[in-house]
């Protein structure tokens, strides 16, 4: 395979004149490369190129003083675990969010809060999970919100008042 | 009896293994190794393009049982809030109801400390909204989610 130092002179030496007698080394390179080989499919394979991307939240201290908001300024999101999205602008009647699957839904709620948002900007969104909800629901519905440039919102925890209100819906 | 002529083929192989040896170094001297995993987690996905950073990492982690588990990325913080036994473990499975009591610790011995919660895409939302609770009652107001990036 990868040789070096072949050295030739072996036949001649018979019947030539009294050369310096060159030893001809001769390594075998092959079991190297085999193993270099191996490594670099070891590093090819586990190496990790990209690093896992996190989203930033900033939480209120809990000893924050409350302050208050104008109703028709909150926008309330509630989320079921089967991930259907209610949204209520202060104590309006709950909407539901259309759309047949998750995805869609995400997509007509970004519609839905980029229109809220341009129509009135000190809007502030309140989101209420459900706790059996999972938590990919959670990060999706941030995303959908820092997609639209939405930062002003909170995660507040849904009481029984909440699922009462969309339970007839 | 004469034998069949072969051909005898001879192929300079010296350039490939240069190169096999060059990636060989790169390889070796660029990769890092995927941190020691406490449970298996499946990252839920997003758009979001802030990286996770290298080093004074708190990790929190939910697997999809509702389990957490507090990681931390240096060794003599380990022996600080876990003991000595668990210098080497990445993660210990902790009580939902110490949790604050350890990161407080932890963030004591080093206030530069980042905190991270790394949920499984399928734990219930509940045991994450307790963390955050947790989080808000030890004043850590600014921690990040990880997750995976989207793809499109």
């Amino acid at each position: 395979m990868a040789d070096v130092n072949v050295s030739q002179s072996r036949g001649k030496q018979k019947h030539g004149k009294k050369k310096a007698k060159r030893v001809g080394v001769r390594i075998d390179m092959t079991p190297m490369v085999d193993v270099a080989f191996l490594l670099l499919t070891f590093f090819i394979l586990t190496t990790t190129m990209s690093k896992p991307e996190t989203m930033e939240i900033n939480l209120p201290p809990s000893n924050d003083v409350s302050v208050p908001v104008a109703e028709s300024n909150l926008l309330t999101l509630r989320i079921t675990p089967e991930f259907k999205i209610f949204w209520n602008i202060g104590i309006e009647k709950p909407e539901q969010v259309t759309g047949d699957n998750k995805k869609a839904r995400l997509v007509s709620l970004g519609k839905m809060l980029k229109e809220k948002n341009s129509a009135n900007s000190k809007l502030i969104t309140l989101i209420k999970i459900d706790g059996k909800a999972k938590y990919v629901d959670m990060v999706d519905i941030m995303d959908e919100l820092n997609l639209n440039n939405i930062n002003r919102f909170s995660l507040v925890p849904m009481e029984d008042k909440d699922r009462q209100a969309i339970e007839k819906l | 009896m004469s034998k069949t002529k072969r051909v005898g083929f001879k192929l300079d192989m010296t350039p490939m293994v240069d190169v096999a040896f060059l990636l060989l170094t790169f390889f070796m001297l660029t990769t890092q190794f995927k941190p020691a995993q406490v449970a298996e987690i499946l990252l839920p996905e997003s758009h979001s393009k802030f990286k996770l950073p290298d080093s004074d990492v708190m990790t929190v982690t939910v697997d999809k049982e509702g389990r957490v588990y507090l990681g931390l990325d240096s060794q003599p913080l380990r022996v600080k809030v876990f003991g000595e036994a668990n210098r080497l473990k990445a993660g210990m499975e902790v009580d939902v109801k110490d949790l604050g009591k350890l990161m407080r610790t932890a963030r004591l011995s080093n206030f530069k400390l980042r905190t991270v919660i790394k949920g499984d895409k399928n734990a219930d939302y509940k045991v994450i909204q307790d963390v955050m609770d947790i989080l808000q009652k030890e004043n850590i107001t600014r921690f990040n989610l990880v997750t995976n990036d989207e793809r499109p």
